[in-house]
């Protein structure tokens, strides 16, 4: 018997769930829909059932967080299933406090809903207006955005487009798995929010493009094409009293943003920067990257000395726009020959984060499996959810995995075929080390 | 009807009649004169039919939804049915509606049991638990539980009720002037058994096991080591033997002597898929376990661990409850089938 999919809606009060939820709806698909609402609204949907229910975590008698589930779910679902003619698609609108891991824990620990339902995604609507009230101060936000397999960013209408963009790159910088939209009354494409796989093997890992973008360190990449000479680094205030930056010389028609180019700068970011005050030069080439000290008012000037001519990347850790940083010769702004921004891997003080991690090699399936355990046993409480296709010796599939908590789902997928070998995988979680991940998994490397 | 290998064919049971309820049989009670079966379905439909000849006497349409309760009084003149929407009902034993009981704010009314003695009906929906007169006025209404009332019984003199909820088993004395008293456990309850002798209660628990309480001290032991989730509970008419499933094999627990503490448990393997429901037959011991293969199968628990009779439904196994008498047993299954069996 097929599995019967599971939405889950979560998201604060006022981000637009009901609105979304009406969509869904009232709109042509010609499905059975079973609506459980923890919060009284007042729809009435004539091809949907909607029943309201009390949310009731329960905590297992091993107080492992893992087992901590929704019983309201399994008891009004339970009931739901007592019929021949079954639902075609359930939704779960939580309330705007609720923590995503218990109900989503429930379809996985709970036999008999793992054997009736398959929980499809998390959809956590955003206000784009109001949501930086709570981001800061409530862990049930933050944790709302780290579960999401698709976030979607509403009430667009009410921002700026810099807002809205500096938004985006903080969520994605916290989950940086999920899928964002963007939309002004929750008008998302229904599909995109009740056919996401989130949970399933065999799709978590495809149609996600970020997910399989390596995270730098920094967030852009400049290619300037510079003769040898002293130029100027110009930059406003901003949000922070440092910034770090590298110049590194390119090869012939090398893009800065290019997966070589960007790896090898990584590499040189992970030596550790010098700070470097206003007024002092920085080498392009450096063996380490710069960090820029920008406290005080005004404008900060700083010199870069290119000793050949050709193409420089530049990479800084931040947007340049959010310091108005310019390059310039004899007072002149250059402009990039090309350039890209990245999604922000690392974040300012972000409590919830995503650490994603590539790595080309085979990985040596034993100490794979004693990184893991020995992972999920001490941080699993902090891992929120975690996904990878990994290159296991001896495998001649792809490995996938996903994850929440302390929950581990995992087996052999399909052949690579012309996809090169190689290991990625992403943790979202709170306080995660990003070192300590990226070195315990170099280690499982054979 | 074909069997799917298992036992030699001369034991299978023969049915007497055959009836079909329309939809998944949610429940089935039979009164103690073992005159009438009343069963309802998974779209609210509540049936009687003739124990004797299958015939049936009436068909209503009770709930909007799902009947999630359904309880037959002592002397057979009323049934309580329960399910989404605002209340228990309450029928005659000829499906006319006698009058509505209503639940608490929750949308769903899950549990309806009625008292042994006294005439009295308990009502459990959500946090809130009522017991009515059979006339439908209010006799009581306890404090709201911690959390939703996953079980509900009497005890067998019907001088009091219990409750089992995510921390423990809530009990309530009938009799003015006695003090409710709870016994904790910091973990979910999703099923309640009281043994017939009313000297212990027995719980099915979320994390896969089966935790039990000696009355009236309360001193408390765990069945671990279920595959999955204990789905049914029941005891034996001596409330010496304690059935239990949490998988495909039916544990029997033997609280004979010091036990079960201590002991192992009998193990009976049969069904082919996960075991749903278990019924006691009042009389000789006998066991009925009915399962997702759509099989019901008979043992005698003390006399042997192999299948004594079987019979197939079509499809899982929702609905077991032997004749009053032991003349015979009634299985329902989730494509609405209702079978009632010759005893043998």
């Amino acid at each position: 018997m097929k599995k019967i999919p599971v939405t889950v809606l979560t998201g604060f009060l006022g981000s637009g769930k009901t609105t979304l939820l009406n969509r869904i709806l009232t709109e042509q698909h010609g499905k059975r829909i079973a609506v459980i609402e923890n919060e009284f609204g007042e729809i009435g949907i004539d091809h949907a059932l909607v029943i309201n229910a009390d949310e009731e975590v329960f905590e297992m008698n091993n107080g492992c967080i893992c087992c901590t589930v929704r019983g309201d779910l399994i008891r009004i679902l339970g009931n739901l299933m007592k019929r021949r003619d079954k639902f075609d698609h359930i939704l779960v609108e939580t309330t705007g406090m609720a923590d995503p891991g218990p109900v989503a824990q429930t379809f996985f620990v709970d036999d008999e809903l793992r054997d009736l339902f398959a929980l499809d995604g998390i959809v956590t609507l955003v206000d784009a207006r109001h949501v930086h009230l709570h981001l800061d101060d409530s862990n049930e936000c933050r944790e709302q955005i780290a579960f999401a397999d698709v976030l979607v960013l509403n009430k667009t209408d009410l921002v700026t487009a810099a807002e809205l963009d500096a938004l985006e790159r903080r969520v994605r910088g916290m989950n940086s798995m999920a899928r964002v939209l963007r939309a002004k009354d929750a008008d998302v494409p229904i599909a995109s929010v009740l056919d996401v796989g989130g949970f399933d093997l065999d799709r978590a890992v495809e149609a996600k493009p970020t997910f399989l973008t390596p995270e730098y360190p920094f967030e852009w990449a400049g290619t300037f094409e510079l003769a040898e000479g002293v130029y100027e680094l110009a930059l406003d205030d901003g949000p922070d009293p440092e910034m770090g930056l590298l110049a590194a010389h390119l090869a012939g028609d090398e893009l800065a943003s290019s997966r070589a180019c960007a790896d090898r700068a990584m590499h040189v970011w992970s030596e550790g920067a010098t700070s470097v005050a206003p007024s002092a030069t920085v080498d392009v080439g450096a063996a380490q990257p710069a960090s820029l000290v920008l406290a005080g008012d005004g404008t900060k000037r700083f010199f870069l000395r290119v000793r050949r001519a050709g193409r420089v990347g530049l990479y800084t850790e931040h947007l340049p726009s959010e310091f108005q940083l310019r390059l310039l010769r004899d007072g002149v702004p250059l402009q990039a020959v090309a350039e890209e921004a990245f999604a922000a891997g690392h974040t300012h003080d972000e409590q919830v984060t995503s650490v994603g991690i590539h790595r080309e090699g085979t990985i040596d399936g034993d100490r794979l499996n004693a990184w893991v355990s020995k992972l999920l046993r001490e941080k699993g409480g902090d891992i929120f959810r975690m996904k990878g296709i990994l290159n296991i010796a001896g495998m001649a599939n792809r490995y996938v995995f996903q994850g929440v908590h302390m929950l581990f789902d995992g087996r052999e997928d399909r052949p690579w075929g012309a996809t090169p070998r190689a290991n990625d995988l992403v943790f979202i979680g709170r306080k995660l080390d990003r070192e300590a991940l990226t070195r315990g998994f170099e280690q499982c490397l054979s | 009807m074909t069997a799917r290998g298992g036992p030699a064919p001369r034991t299978q049971l023969a049915p007497r009649w055959q009836h079909s309820l329309g939809d998944y049989v949610a429940a089935a009670e039979i009164t103690r004169d073992g005159r009438l079966c009343v069963s309802a379905s998974g779209v609210g439909t509540v049936c009687g039919v003739e124990v004797a000849t299958g015939r049936e006497l009436f068909r209503v349409q009770a709930h909007d939804g799902a009947v999630l309760g359904l309880s037959v009084s002592p002397d057979g003149a009323r049934f309580a049915t329960c399910g989404r929407g605002p209340g228990a009902k309450v029928w005659s034993a000829a499906g006319e509606l006698l009058h509505e009981l209503p639940g608490g704010a929750s949308g769903w009314v899950e549990h309806v049991a009625w008292a042994p003695a006294g005439g009295r009906v308990a009502v459990a929906a959500g946090r809130s638990v009522r017991v009515w007169s059979a006339e439908g006025s209010l006799v009581t209404e306890v404090a709201p539980l911690a959390s939703t009332a996953s079980g509900l019984a009497w005890s067998a003199d019907g001088s009091e009720l219990a409750a089992a909820c995510y921390g423990g088993v809530h009990f309530w004395p009938i009799a003015a002037g006695a003090a409710p008293r709870h016994l904790p456990w910091k973990g979910s309850l999703i099923s309640l058994a009281w043994s017939p002798d009313g000297k212990v209660i027995a719980c099915g628990s979320q994390d896969s096991s089966v935790h039990f309480w000696r009355l009236p001290a309360g001193r408390d032991s765990e069945m671990s080591g279920y595959p999955i989730k204990p789905r049914a509970l029941a005891w034996d008419a001596e409330s010496k033997l304690l059935a239990t499933t949490g998988g495909v094999s039916v544990t029997l627990w033997d609280f004979r002597g010091k036990g079960p503490e201590g002991t192992r448990p009998i193990e009976l393997e049969g069904h082919m898929g996960v075991c749903t429901r278990l019924a006691f037959s009042p009389r000789k011991g006998v066991l009925a376990s009915g399962g997702q293969d759509a099989g019901v199968l008979l043992w005698e628990p003390r006399r042997g661990t192999r299948p004594t009779g079987f019979a197939f439904l079509e499809d899982d196994v929702t609905a077991l409850v032997w004749h009053p008498e032991h003349r015979g047993l009634l299985g329902g299954d989730a494509a609405g089938n209702l079978t009632f069996w010759e005893a043998g």
